[in-house]
């Protein structure tokens, strides 16, 4: 099967030999690895198993004649590693680019970790943006209101929006990653065109903050002023200055507080204290 | 009960199992509470709690060097605990962020034996020894797996006289309160996003989200696809900006003859 396809794709796809086929690269995109990269997370080395996992195959290919080639460079890509899942394919393209490569001794083996370590920064800066601010928030807000709604699409619509943008990154991404090679960096850097993604998708990111900040936020303060038909509670008089606006306050203060680096997990535990002393006074709901 | 516990334990391992997945995201409370409905019965109760703390959990994400409580754990139990006991969300909400932060504690306890592990696929790398990587790889995941079914089917099958008298000795306002906070939390959920993609150059757009959102009442999909259309007017990301324009002008200068 394999053979084949490598027959039909080289003649076209580059003059100089190759035995990495285009299938080769997708299997690689969807196998134990490359889906696997937080099953065996560790502090010390991350997704250093799974990286190799991924890449284990085409390694053995471009080093078929090889062993002792072969078992370097499965150490070799068992080194450390961390990325937003989703981008990992893509490295890994890059990475099966450079060691076919390395094999015919164009580039020190060395190379192939320092371009991977390049990369887990700005990718994991731009894929937890696009992944975790962006597509997750979109997709839970959408599954939360048919949840409320007692819909048990809910949870379904949510897992499709979130995984259908990632699974095509991944299957897109590691032959875009085999294609552009260690050429990559030097090209992304050149063109600015890595800063400039970043800042249109935290665009998109931030008004998508912003929205669910008005969205997302229901506490209320029904402190009551005023008696009989004058009558009114603060929540309403916030309202009318602009609505959502307390939900927009406590975005800035926790923002504030978050800058000033105190650990996320002490403002849970100060604003559940918050709301207890809060709900026992009455003025907040 | 046995039966019960089994099925809760199996859908905290499923949660944990989702990382070899593809990190489909199926171990956040929005999927694993409907689930854990389903097994005991009532998928209701299992969807509204589901809603509610996968807001609380919003911030709940690893950024960094940051490690969340563990809103899977978390989620799981509070539900089973909330549907089984009769109670409603706000019980869920009461028992879910601590039990999430123990989570974390107790997952951290196995952390140091694993660089051993690792270790050992260096050596099996070696000798060539694929299988061996496999093997620590599957090995190390697949104990997070059988400690999440434990975790939650023993906890579940012990606890839930323990959780009832604790239920029952939390006083009402303070159950409020839980409610309270997490009507509030996830604005910190947000901040903790915000700090991610907020720069000093890009505060103005955070505001525009917001307007659109409180004064035009858009949703917020609606308010992503209009950011999506500004990244790429900005930017120029789809190209030929040059070229587009001039067609168009020269097209109306057209019509403009015409008349």
């Amino acid at each position: 099967m394999t053979s084949d396809t490598e027959l039909e794709v080289k003649p076209e796809e580059t003059q100089e030999e190759s035995v990495i086929t285009k299938k080769d690269l997708f299997r690689s995109s969807l196998n134990l690895g490359s889906l696997g990269m937080e099953f065996s997370w560790t502090y010390y080395k991350q997704m250093n198993l799974a990286f190799c996992l991924m890449v284990a195959k085409m390694l053995r290919k471009i080093y078929r004649n090889d062993e002792e080639g072969y078992r370097a460079a499965l150490e070799r890509h068992l080194a450390f590693f961390n990325i937003t899942v989703q981008f990992a394919p893509f490295v890994g393209g890059v990475a099966i680019s450079m060691e076919e490569r390395i094999a015919k001794g164009e580039i020190e083996p060395e190379r192939v970790n320092d371009v991977k370590a390049a990369l887990m920064g700005p990718l994991s800066g731009i894929g937890d943006s696009i992944f975790l601010a962006v597509i997750r928030v979109i997709a839970a807000a959408v599954g939360i209101a048919l949840c409320e709604a007692g819909n048990p699409f809910g949870p379904i619509a949510f897992l499709l929006i979130y995984n259908i943008p990632g699974f095509w990154l991944r299957i897109w991404g590691v032959q875009k990653g085999y294609e552009l090679g260690v050429g990559f960096l030097d090209q992304a850097a050149n063109g600015g065109f890595m800063a400039k993604a970043m800042t249109a998708v935290s665009i998109v990111g931030i008004m998508v903050v912003g929205a669910m900040s008005v969205d997302m936020f229901w506490a209320t303060i029904p402190i009551e002023i005023g008696v009989g038909e004058e009558m009114t509670t603060i929540q309403e008089i916030l309202d009318g200055i602009m609505p959502g606006i307390l939900g927009m306050a406590a975005f800035w203060i926790y923002y504030w507080l978050l800058s000033k680096k105190i650990s996320p997990n002490w403002l849970i535990i100060w604003t559940m204290v918050l709301g207890v002393v809060g709900a026992f006074f009455g003025f907040l709901a | 009960m046995i039966l019960q516990a089994i099925l809760v334990g199996l859908v905290g391992a499923l949660g944990c199992f989702d990382y070899q997945l593809g990190t489909l995201y199926m171990f956040r409370p929005i999927v694993m509470c409907p689930l854990v409905g389903l097994v005991l019965g009532d998928l209701q109760t299992g969807l509204a709690v589901g809603a509610s703390l996968e807001l609380l959990f919003m911030g709940s994400i690893s950024i960094g060097a940051y490690v969340p409580p563990n809103e899977t754990i978390g989620g799981v139990l509070s539900c089973a605990f909330a549907i089984s006991l009769h109670q409603g969300t706000e019980a869920a909400i009461a028992l879910a962020m601590p039990i999430a932060v123990l989570s974390l504690a107790l997952g951290n306890l196995t952390a140091p034996i694993w660089p051993f592990f690792v270790d050992k696929a260096d050596t099996c790398a070696k000798n060539g020894n694929l299988k061996g990587i496999y093997a620590v790889h599957l090995g190390i995941g697949l104990y997070g797996c059988l400690e999440y079914f434990v975790l939650c089917g023993g906890a579940f099958l012990l606890g839930v006289e323990a959780v009832q008298g604790i239920l029952d000795w939390i006083p009402d306002f303070v159950l409020n309160g839980f409610g309270v906070a997490a009507n509030i939390l996830p604005a910190m959920g947000f901040a903790m996003l915000g700090r991610l993609v907020i720069t000093k150059k890009l505060v103005p757009f955070y505001f525009l989200g917001f307007v659109i959102c409180a004064y035009m009442g858009v949703p917020v999909l609606g308010v992503a696809i209009i950011a999506i259309i500004i990244g790429i007017e900005k930017f120029d990301l789809l190209g030929g900006a040059v070229d587009a324009p001039s067609t168009s002008l020269a097209l109306e200068g057209d019509d403009d003859d015409d008349f």
